[in-house]
């Protein structure tokens, strides 16, 4: 069912997304880096202005344990204001629909999945958010969780480049959070909410509208300011919807144009990191090889997805199209954002499997930031692994990778299906997974599975929904999600700091800026990470899609 | 070339005349008690895989205890699976046991060398006298003074303090070679004298001699783990934490979700998923890696000096000894002005008969090779010699009539003038006294006054040449130039050769003349080399590249040389130089060889890459594994059945990859033991190749080895 023109659209927008990838890590150098900007005369003032009113030296750099410390006091300090906000909505203005409050869970649930950039939905946003939640309990912790990821994604840049760009330490996490605030997401997002206003995304306060259809039949039209939502949603790689439904529902996405500004949205900051990376190291073929191992990733994920002839089963958003919903799919998993345009539950199972194999590796680019940090992780351990057959002690970037660093990747690396499992089994074992209504079949075992898969990959997609809003699975994502995303990131923070102190080699070993490299790393992924999970995959996706054909027959 | 670097390596371990006499029956012994769970509880992945056995054990005996996960009907599977799990921890002490049982070969064979021998201490008496009293070698202290004579073995490592003697040095090559030592040399305990009598001072106690420290290295059970050994064992030990947390969800699944998985198949499932193959080997790596250092007579004071010798990037050699011989020789006589090559060749044998320097020697051999012999031979007999001195440089001859013929000094040459005499013992006209001046250019031309564009202009082409021109003059008249050239050490070339293609940066370092150094540096392939170097060049130098983060080697044997090994990333000192050198150094090698220091980053490389090759090998195996055990996992799941295109039935499945699993261990003994074949090769070639082999090789094989082994095991079972 895939021909020629799809191959064309997938080709020309990965050639448009790179290339204004390419564009705009140039930007985002003048933006981390020491270099200026035209536009600091415009942006200085305001960000001095944040900077006094939080009372921050600017010049100050942190070491790796502080500037972890603050990314999570930070993220904490995010998430009890959401959280109060949702727990307290009710009492709240701007709630024009007097939408009562969240419970402890829930309200715990979603502090803690937007403020990881994760965004599972154990909510219905159209139908429990009032407008004040939405805006500042969810839309500003978008703003604010994506623009942690750039900053972390952006010191562990730092400690790679070594000590030539910063006398010492990674930066300061202060600083680039909100430079990558007023210098990036917002304009940016601002820009393309005004573009999906004028295609046709609502934007408004004015509260839900009854309206009378031509059926006759009364419709509440639930409006509200969707469009700046969906924008830094996609942007953000956050994936947290202003409805349940997500980008499935029309109002969130109404047409083709829309469909694919939105994968480009979530695409262009991931893609864009490889090449920062680059730059800020001074070796753009470093940044290619990242690049180069997460598309190809990417495509493989693709083309198993593609291979079902018979893709879709029915239920399907006729106006998007099968090819674009499992483009999408596939694309929102790969880049860990989470959104959805068509409803998981319907598609062969063949294709949820690249959708696992997204969030098991998490770097195909992965999410905005944390998937070029996820793919340093594994450079790292392939590094050791293969480095040591050219007879030398194995080096990245000219650093010698010690025990201690595979030690931390190796934490980071072993946390992965921890968190996946041991609650996997606990739900089940414990009967949360019957107290909500699934059984112990594939298709059972493929959304439970799914959903900590999910939380624990800050994607967000997922099978449960609001069916998910037990105190179980809402505690129980709500650890997993931060744990999938501190631990990796305090990991990786470490080990940029310990390499930026190491003496750098001047020659060079096993070369990471070839073409044998990403291919070496990504058939090293692939057995590490998604072999790893085989089993599990086996008896879920897998084993669901023989079952089916077997039905079938 | 690259069989000569090979050759070298081994070549040094096969020429032992006490080559490892390895006891069977003992190795199987200790590599069962090593089974014992506590000793293995420092091999993570083996304890693990020791510990499902006990599982599985009990299973076989007691299937009920296992309710749900284990079957009354296949406790004969469990009983085999059980065996196979044990012999796999087996394999692996196994390969412990061997090559601890090498390397302690090796330390017995050390140790004879130093066995009690008779020493003669010798005592100076309160009027001077000496007296000597012949002891056992176990009682000699520091300080105490020593004599031997040819025949004698050193017992102790020692200092000469009076005499001359040759000595063969060659501890353990077995190829012998002497090496003549006067005062202030450094004697090895172990060596034999062949030839006249020496006096020497003990220099260390018999507990710390350089063979004890060499044994000590081999059999060090202690032996700390180099910095790349421990990042491998961090590494395989999250990969089984990894594994375990998928036993664990297998297990629990399998009982909630009612999948119908049998324990053992789940086990046999996590340990082929085990890094079991470099687990395994890894104690035996690291062991056999020692060993062969031992076995080129190289100390090393700790692993990770090795390991950094396979990561250096540059390495200064001395042009002297390790480019070329110790020496250089007379090649050529050029005569100038009217003199002829005769008159010259003549006379410059006349003043070297006396002159015991291998260059005073190699203008004896030259001349009579080319058939110049004097006819004033006879009058040598009572010459007064002028010994070469640093301060004329210059050293010479006067002949004066007498009828005496002396012996020449002892040493190698003693047979080969002893042929002269015997030719020329009838010839015995004789002249007036004779002056023969033999030195540097500059010197004779002080000397005697003359001035001579002929002789400058073949002085200086000699120069250019990069060879040493030396003149020699006779009462006063300058007779012509002997033309001295240095000798490039056998195969030296090559291991150039051979390090260029390493990405290893040599940088030649001598004392001699540019033009000198540039031609010896171009014959052999170096680029970089200093000339005219002064003491504290190799340390400036050594500062220069760390400060580029280059890994440096370096070797060395005075004193000078002592703060330049101390920085050095690697340091060899010869044994024979001086204490302080070998402080200073991190290794030091026994037959004081400088060029071996190509051979330790060569064996360097190799350690590194065998253990990344197993490791390789051992993670891209689990894919085939994975496909084996999975589709056949689930006994309720059978719709799993259509991923099973190995088409095995569960059984054998499960059998046949744990057979393969156990058997690669045995297999890959002899690779961890002699290391991965090395040939001198860009970084990257290596690499790709080992990619290739390991890599792409270890998801291939096992598909093959796997089906082929479970053909076999149903043909068997059919047989029976």
């Amino acid at each position: 069912m895939i021909g020629i023109r799809h191959i064309l659209v997938i080709v020309g927008l990965w050639a448009t997304i790179v290339f204004f990838a390419w564009i705009l890590s140039k930007y985002l150098e003048t933006v981390y880096g020491d270099k200026e900007s035209k536009l600091d005369r415009i942006f200085i003032p305001v960000e001095n202005f944040i900077y006094g009113l939080i009372g921050l030296d600017k010049n100050k750099t942190m070491k790796w344990k502080e500037y972890f410390l603050n990314v999570l006091i930070f993220s904490a300090f995010s998430a009890v204001v959401s959280f109060l906000i949702l727990y307290y909505q009710g009492y709240l203005p701007i709630n024009p629909m007097h939408f009562p409050d969240l419970s402890w869970s829930l309200a715990l649930n979603t502090a803690m999945s937007i403020s990881s950039n994760t965004n599972l939905q154990h909510y219905g946003g159209g139908s429990s958010l009032s407008y004040l939640s939405q805006m500042v309990g969810i839309q500003f912790l978008q703003f604010t969780s994506a623009a942690t990821g750039l900053a972390v994604a952006v010191a562990i840049f730092r400690g790679f480049a070594g000590k030539k760009n910063q006398t010492e330490g990674l930066g300061n996490f202060y600083v680039d959070l909100v430079r990558s605030l007023t210098r990036v997401l917002i304009p940016l997002s601002f820009i393309f909410a005004i573009i999906f206003i004028i295609i046709g995304i609502p934007q408004s306060l004015s509260g839900y509208t009854l309206v009378r259809t031509l059926s006759g039949s009364e419709q509440i039209l639930k409006i509200g300011p969707v469009a700046s939502l969906v924008s830094i949603m996609q942007l953000g790689t956050n994936g947290g919807g202003y409805f349940g439904a997500n980008s499935a529902f029309p109002f969130q996405n109404p047409n083709p144009i829309s469909n694919y500004i939105q994968m480009a949205l979530m695409m262009i900051i991931p893609t864009s990191m490889p090449f920062l990376f680059g730059r800020m190291i001074n070796r753009m073929g470093e940044g290619r090889t990242i690049l180069i191992a997460s598309y190809g990733l990417y495509a493989i994920d693709l083309i198993i997805a593609f291979i079902p002839v018979t893709v879709l089963g029915a239920g399907m958003e006729a106006g998007i199209g099968p090819f674009s919903s499992v483009f999408w799919t596939v694309t929102t998993t790969a880049f860990t954002t989470g959104s959805v345009n068509a409803s998981l539950a319907a598609f062969n199972p063949i294709v949820i499997i690249p959708a696992f194999m997204g969030m098991l590796i998490q770097a195909t680019p992965g999410g905005i930031g944390v998937g070029t940090m996820y793919m340093l992780m594994y450079i790292v351990i392939t590094v050791f692994i293969v480095g040591l057959m050219a007879g030398r002690t194995p080096e990245y970037l000219g650093a010698k990778i010690t025990a201690g660093d595979v030690k931390l990747a190796v934490i980071g690396f072993l946390s992965h299906p921890i968190i996946i499992l041991i609650p996997t089994v606990i739900a089940y074992a414990a009967g949360y997974v019957h107290a909500i209504g699934y059984g112990t079949g594939p298709t059972s075992f493929t959304q439970i599975f799914y959903e900590f898969t999910s939380a624990a990959a800050n994607n967000g997609s997922d099978f449960l929904g609001t069916t998910g809003n037990t105190v179980f699975f809402n505690v129980s994502t709500a650890i997993v999600m931060w744990a999938g995303r501190f631990i990796p990131i305090f990991v990786m923070l470490a080990i940029a700091g310990r390499i930026q102190e190491r003496r750098r080699s001047s020659e060079i070993s096993l070369r990471t800026d070839d073409i044998i490299f990403p291919i070496v790393l990504i058939v090293s992924i692939l057995i590490l990470v998604i072999l790893t999970f085989f089993p599990f995959l086996a008896i879920g996706p897998i084993l669901m899609h023989l079952e089916g054909i077997k039905n079938a027959l | 070339m690259h069989s000569d670097i090979k050759s070298d390596m081994n070549g040094s371990n096969s020429g032992r005349s006490h080559d490892e006499k390895v006891s069977w029956k003992n190795i199987s012994f200790d590599s069962v008690l090593r089974l014992n769970p506590v000793k293995l509880i420092s091999n993570p992945v083996m304890f693990v895989v020791e510990l499902s056995f006990f599982v599985v054990l009990i299973m076989a005996l007691d299937p009920s205890a296992f309710p749900d996960l284990a079957h009354q009907q296949d406790r004969l599977f469990y009983g085999v699976v059980s065996i196979i799990l044990l012999i796999t921890v087996w394999f692996s002490t196994l390969s412990d046991s061997i090559a601890e049982a090498r390397s302690r070969a090796t330390a017995e064979g050390l140790k004879k060398l130093e066995a009690e021998t008779p020493a003669k201490r010798v005592h100076v008496k309160e009027d001077g006298g000496r007296e000597i009293e012949e002891i056992s070698s176990s009682e000699l202290k520091k300080g105490d003074m020593i004599l031997m004579s040819k025949g004698d073995q050193i017992p102790i490592d020692a200092e000469v303090s009076e005499g001359i003697a040759m000595v063969d040095e060659s501890l353990l090559t077995g190829e012998s070679a002497g090496v003549r030592k006067a005062k202030g040399d450094t004697l090895i305990g172990g060596s034999k004298v062949v030839s006249d009598s020496i006096i020497a001072i003990v220099t260390t106690d018999p507990e710390d001699t350089y063979i004890k420290k060499l044994v000590r290295m081999v059999e060090s059970s202690k032996r700390p783990k180099t910095p790349n050994e421990v990042a491998l064992s961090v590494l395989l030990l999250g990969l089984t934490g990894v594994f375990t947390i998928i036993l664990i969800a297998l297990i629990g699944l399998s009982v909630t979700l009612s999948l119908g998985a049998d324990l053992s198949v789940l086990i046999a499932l996590y340990v082929c998923l085990l890094p079991t193959t470099i687990g395994a080997l890894l104690p035996a790596i690291g062991i056999s890696g020692m060993t062969r250092m031992s076995k080129n007579s190289i100390i090393a004071k700790s692993g990770k000096a090795i390991e950094t010798a396979g990561d250096a990037d540059t390495i200064l050699l001395d042009k002297t000894g390790t480019i070329t011989i110790g020496n250089r020789l007379a090649s050529e006589f050029i005569p100038v002005g009217k003199h002829t090559e005769r008159e010259l060749a003549e006379a410059a044998f006349l003043s070297s008969w006396n002159d015991d320097t291998p260059e005073g020697r190699s203008i004896l051999e030259l001349a009579f090779q080319k058939g110049f012999l004097p006819k004033e031979f006879d009058a040598l007999r009572e010459g007064v010699f002028e010994e070469f001195s640093a301060v004329t440089r210059r050293s010479g001859i006067l002949l004066v009539d007498s009828d005496d013929f002396t012996l020449p000094k002892g040493g190698r040459e003693f047979y080969q003038r002893h042929r002269f005499r015997k030719k020329f013992d009838l010839a015995t006209t004789m002249v007036d006294d004779t002056t023969i001046l033999k030195g540097a250019p500059e010197s004779i031309k002080e000397r005697t006054g003359t001035q001579n564009d002929e002789f400058d202009e073949v002085v200086n082409r000699v120069t250019s040449e990069g060879d040493t021109p030396i003149a020699v003059s006779i009462h006063g008249d300058v007779l012509g130039i002997i033309r001295f050239r240095d000798v490039l050490k056998r195969g030296i070339k090559e291991k150039i050769l051979g390090l260029k293609k390493m990405n290893i940066r040599p940088i030649m370092v001598t004392g001699d003349h540019p033009l000198t150094a540039k031609s010896i540096a171009s014959e052999v392939g170096i680029t970089e080399f200093i000339s005219q170097a002064k003491p504290e060049t190799k340390y400036q130098k050594v500062k220069e590249e760390q400060a580029e983060n280059r890994i440096v080697a370096m070797i060395g044997d005075g004193t000078n040389d002592a703060p330049a090994l101390a920085a050095a990333d690697v340091g060899l000192a010869m044994a024979s130089g001086t204490f302080p050198a070998k402080e200073a150094a991190n290794m030091i090698d026994l037959e004081s060889d400088p060029s071996k220091i190509i051979d330790v980053v060569i064996l360097g490389k190799q350690l590194l890459m065998t253990r990344g090759a197993v490791t390789t090998f051992s993670v891209t195996n689990d894919v085939a594994k994975y496909f084996a055990i999975v589709p056949i996992m689930f006994a309720s799941v059978p719709a799993l059945q259509a991923l099973n295109f190995l088409q095995l039935t569960p059984h054998i499945a499960v059998l046949s990859a744990l057979i393969f699993n156990a058997l690669v261990i045995p297999a890959l003994i002899p690779l961890s033991i002699r290391g991965t074949k090395f040939r001198p090769q860009s970084t990257l070639r290596i690499f790709m190749k080992n990619l290739l082999l390991y890599g792409v090789g270890g998801v291939i094989l096992p598909f093959v080895a796997i089906k082929m082994i479970a053909i076999i095991l149903v043909y068997a079972g059919g047989a029976l």
